[in-house]
């Protein structure tokens, strides 16, 4: 009895599944939106408050109202909501290799379908740039921000007071970090917890990479033709390990690894300081400054650029940006990532000292604050430029790089055999 | 308790003889002590800190500033309006309401019927229910985000009402017609004889009687849609819509781990199960013996 | 006819005809369970027919089936999957392994724990306040129980109650949740705190059951408290310590809240369950034939569990 129950059930449940899969999608053409456009980011606290100031003016310019929604769970949220049908309309994707996902499987409206111009819209920015929101030649969004991440943030009081200058070569910040602590202060904070915040790690490897094995390395290696059980990573491991490590960090990598990076920013430059430098990228002065509001840019708070290491390969810098993507093919999300390819976009956004804009539109008289423009500065004035590598990499690639770090920087000892597994999985999903 | 009475019904007892009693006795006195500190230290600690100003917070330890007291209400205020903490309580109750009454309907119907009805296959169906209780919500979360998007209920509340009363309903099934079925034959009999329809039984007999058992589900299912984080990540998506079990964990990562708006949170989050909990315990309690298999 | 009948004893009545399919009560009974019926077969069973053979496929990127794998899943999980299960590593590590630490951790602390309690508690004047001390995490959310403890186990003493504690004794303030070595058994400790009320409660009320007259006979025989408690009082309580079990361990392989909340399944995946890794593989790796897999390994493992339940339920004619 029960088992001629359970064939039936069977027999439905192919029926189902088979009805189940054939939900198509919307076929072609822009639709005419209803007025209001949603749109989703995991960005919270200052970037969003900047972010709506940018939206506020597209509702003034359009008469389109926006709702903006963030989470922290970024990708969950985006897989959910399309498995259900209920996607956002527009999507600040943080990782281009986000983009190649999605608009692989078909995920992301293209500015073409959404009856844009995209030469127009592409001459705002530079190739690099263009070059993150494209999949296959076509484009399918436009780099809504960017940051410099080769920042080392300290504060220039007290480099002042311990007559320390401005390191120029990573042998010279080396010894400052030894000087520091000789004089028993803690050189290094280093907040990298959990899922959210190993992806500080990588920013601190890249920066050493790019440095040690050169750009074409880099490239090489965040594409898949390098190896990450190669020589050159394991020598730029070495040299990160010289300064993430328990004498350097504040707590040491046990307590690296308990706090997360807004934390160890906090522990900085808030108002109860136990460090005194902080690497990671531009955006660390506005979460500084929105901590601690006391601080005085240029006397508290500053960075220089992240040293060089090997002279030969110089001093590349390496950034970031967020992708805007439609996905919905309708006018509301149209003209809203068209608004946000425009210097007039840009420009409000600059304003509110979040963010560093990559359209060419936006000049040095748009920055409100010298941190900001400083760091515009190093963006513009780039001898090279390469994009944040484990943001490029495919699939979960990324994340588990910053997992990977976490781990070698726990148990140094084990970075072989780590970096062979992680080569292994590499492989796989670069294939 | 039984060794107390024991001691009380001897004669009087000298003072030594009553310090040798406390002295034997001290070391379950100890050990509870402990347990209580261990038990309430956690949460105290917590409640204290989400009245305290933030920028003592991280200066001095919550048991240092008992002596301080300088506390403050301002940060519930905050995590009220600026994390959108009001309205995810209201989505909160928005959420349970619903998921608590009807399965508790649909259950008490179909548990009538199992208790007090004869029909072909009764009991083989009532078992096969009952064997529902183990299918874990995670085989469940892919499957109905569909069947949601093609009913077209995927951006409101329909999805997770309808996925809490399914996953509700075996355990309701099994409590309500295991306290069915000890209501007395006679009444029932009697009522049957009287010509009365199944219906007028199951509202005006069964149910006025099972007010503690209906309570008890009630209340054990109303706590567990509250305090639900995992169908809510899933099946509720759009952010205005969020419970507070999914907004706290918002406030966790946005603003790095702000510990005046995470404890504030926490403490509403708290609040309603709470006083669920002084205020019904014994229901409380009866609901999650009996479902002691969820 | 059938309408004056009422239920009899369970099963079919030998020598009777069933009430056939169209006697009123009959068509009554479906009717009243048929709400219940759809529901079940809507929301319950039809997905896990889905995700059954979900778990034989593989999926895109918008959670749609592209593939057909087979047992592939499967295979990667238990032999290709080292956040999963590494038995390269020795000790073996991955989620697997570390919902076997809180099966054995979890299921004996609060067992343990509560039955500690429920006794010593029988014995003071203020046993209810001290029960209800410990029973009132569990009416709290997992959301809110992995808060209160993210607190206690602040790296920074001057938050962190426990490493306040430690470095009072002179001891160092340990990360307890960032050290991979550490993170498991400070969650599995939480939850412990969490779900100790539930043990100490049904403990105590069974405990209550025993008669006292056995009890005092055994005293006036001269038996010691630890003779009574090993030789009367266990041995009665059998089964409510295995309907706590059987709670217990269905937990275990549920978690999932306490740890999304607490480390997210850090640092570096070394906390992560087999609950937590579902929802990572489904949602933020979008494999959701993958997760599925892993969600029908759940249900293999609970299975058991609830048939020995049910099983002893039956001997102890507590149900049918």
């Amino acid at each position: 009895m029960r088992r001629k129950r359970l064939v039936s059930l069977a027999a439905i449940a192919v029926l189902v599944l088979g009805l189940g899969a054939c939900g198509g999608d919307d076929g072609g053409g822009t639709k005419e939106g209803d007025g209001e456009v949603t749109i989703f980011s995991l960005w919270g606290g200052s970037e969003e408050e900047a972010f709506k100031k940018v939206l506020t003016q597209f509702t003034q310019d359009t008469g389109i109202k926006t709702k903006y929604e963030a989470a922290r769970d970024f990708l969950p949220v985006i897989r959910t909501r399309l498995n259900a049908g209920n996607p956002p309309e527009v999507g600040i994707l943080p990782r281009p290799g986000f983009v190649d996902e999605l608009a692989r499987d078909d995920a992301l409206i293209s500015l073409e379908d959404l009856g844009l111009d995209v030469d127009k819209i592409n001459e705002n920015y530079g190739e690099t740039w263009t070059d993150l929101a494209t999949f296959e030649d076509t484009t399918y969004g436009v780099v809504a921000k960017a940051n410099s991440k080769s920042t080392v943030w300290y504060k220039p009081n007290s480099f002042q007071q311990n007559g320390f200058q401005i390191p120029k070569t990573w042998d010279e910040l080396n010894q400052i970090v030894k000087d520091y602590k000789s004089k028993g202060d803690v050189p290094w904070a280093v907040g990298a917890q959990g899922r959210d915040n190993s992806w500080t790690l990588t920013d601190w490897f890249e920066q050493i990479y790019v440095r040690t094995a050169g750009g074409d390395n880099y490239d090489k290696l965040f594409s898949g033709e390098l190896a990450f059980n190669d020589p050159t990573v394991k020598e730029a491991l070495g040299e990160m390990l010289k300064n993430v490590n328990d004498q350097y960090v504040l707590g040491g990598i046990d307590t690296a690894l308990s706090i997360s990076f807004q934390d160890g920013i906090a522990r900085v430059f808030g108002t109860t300081p136990k460090a005194e430098m902080y690497m990671l990228g531009g955006f660390v002065g506005g979460i500084a400054l929105g901590a601690n509001p006391s601080l005085k840019p240029g006397t508290d708070i500053d960075f220089f650029p992240f040293p060089t290491i090997k002279e030969e390969n110089g001093d590349p810098l390496v950034g970031s940006g967020d992708v805007a993507a439609a996905f919905v093919n309708n006018e509301d999300a149209a003209k809203l990532i068209e608004y946000l390819s425009t210097p007039a976009a840009g420009k409000i956004w600059v304003s509110t000292g979040a963010i560093v804009s990559p359209n060419k539109g936006v000049t040095e008289a748009d920055y409100p604050n010298e941190l900001v423009n400083k760091e515009a500065e190093q963006v513009k004035n780039a001898e090279s430029f390469r994009f944040d590598g484990s943001d490029l990499l495919p699939g979960t690639l990324g994340q588990d790089f910053g997992t990977l770090l976490q781990k070698i920087i726990k148990t140094p000892g084990q970075m072989d055999s780590l970096l062979d597994d992680y080569q292994a999985e590499a492989e796989k999903a670069f294939s | 308790m039984a060794t107390a009475e024991v001691t009380v019904q001897r004669p009087a007892r000298t003072v030594s003889e009553r310090m040798v009693g406390f002295l034997t006795k001290s070391p379950v006195h100890l050990t509870l002590i402990l347990v209580a500190f261990i038990w309430l230290v956690p949460t105290v600690g917590l409640a204290i800190t989400s009245v305290r100003v933030p920028a003592d917070i991280t200066g001095s330890s919550w048991w240092s500033s008992l002596l301080d007291w300088r506390y403050t209400l301002n940060n519930y205020d905050t995590v009220l309006s600026r994390a959108n903490m009001d309205r995810s309580f209201v989505n909160s109750l928005i959420i349970t309401i619903p998921s608590t009454l009807l399965p508790l309907t649909i259950a008490s119907l179909a548990a009538y019927a199992f208790s007090w009805i004869r029909f072909p296959f009764r009991d083989t169906i009532f078992l096969m229910i009952v064997a529902l209780m183990v299918v874990p919500i995670q085989m469940a979360l892919v499957p109905l985000l569909r069947l949601f998007r093609d009913m077209g209920i995927a951006n409101n509340y329909g999805g997770i009402w309808l996925a809490h009363t399914g996953f509700g309903l075996p355990l309701g099934i099994f409590l309500l017609r295991n306290f069915f079925i000890t209501l007395p034959r006679d009444l029932i009999e009697a009522a049957r004889v009287d010509g009365a329809s199944n219906l007028k039984i199951f509202l005006r007999v069964v149910l006025p009687l099972s007010v503690p058992a209906l309570a008890s589900y009630a209340i054990f299912q109303f706590l567990w849609v509250w305090n639900d984080l995992l169908m809510a990540l899933v099946f509720v998506q759009n952010s205005d819509l969020w419970p507070m079990t999914i907004r706290i964990n918002q406030i966790q990562s946005q603003f790095g781990i702000e510990w005046h708006l995470l404890s504030a949170g926490a403490f509403l989050l708290m609040a309603v199960p709470l006083i669920v909990f002084f205020a019904l315990q014994r229901y409380f309690v009866q609901g999650l013996l009996a479902g002691s298999v969820k | 006819m059938s309408s004056t009948a009422v239920p009899g004893p369970v099963g079919r009545p030998r020598g009777r005809r069933l009430p056939t399919f169209f006697a009123r009560s009959s068509w009554q009974g479906f009717l009243f369970i048929a709400p219940a019926v759809v529901f079940l077969g809507l929301f319950v069973v039809w997905p896990l027919i889905y995700t059954i053979t979900l778990s034989f496929a593989d999926t895109n990127a918008k959670l749609k089936i592209v593939d057909w794998v087979g047992l592939d899943n499967y295979k990667t999980l238990f032999t290709d999957d080292k956040e999963f299960l590494d038995l390269d590593a020795f000790p073996p590590t991955g989620a697997f392994v570390n919902n076997l630490k809180w099966v054995v951790l979890y299921t004996t602390l609060s067992l343990g724990l509560g039955l500690l309690i429920a006794v010593l508690a029988a014995r003071v004047r203020y046993e209810s306040m001290i029960k209800a001390v410990v029973f009132i995490p569990m009416a709290i959310s997992a959301t809110a129980v992995a808060i209160i403890w993210k607190f206690v186990y602040d790296p920074d003493p001057d938050i962190g109650s426990l490493n306040a504690l430690i470095t009072l004794f002179g001891g160092e303030a340990k990360a307890w949740y960032g050290r991979a070595d550490l993170v498991n058994y400070a969650l599995i400790w939480a939850y412990v705190w969490a779900s100790t009320g539930f043990a100490m409660v049904v403990l105590s009320a069974a405990l209550k059951g025993i008669s006292e007259e056995v009890i005092e006979a055994a005293r006036t025989d001269g038996a010691s408290e630890w003779d009574i408690f090993r030789r009367i009082q266990l041995p009665l309580l059998s089964l409510p310590i295995s309907v706590v079990t059987v709670w217990l361990l269905i937990n275990v392989i549920k978690v999932f809240d306490i740890i999304y909340v607490l480390t997210g399944g850090g640092p570096g995946g070394a906390s992560e369950v087999i609950a937590f890794s579902m929802y990572d593989e489904t949602f933020t790796n979008g494999e959701a034939g993958y997760g599925a897999a892993i969600a029908v390994v759940m249900l293999l493992l609970i299975i058991p569990i609830m048939a020995f339940n049910i099983r002893r339920f039956r001997s102890e004619r507590v149900i049918t």
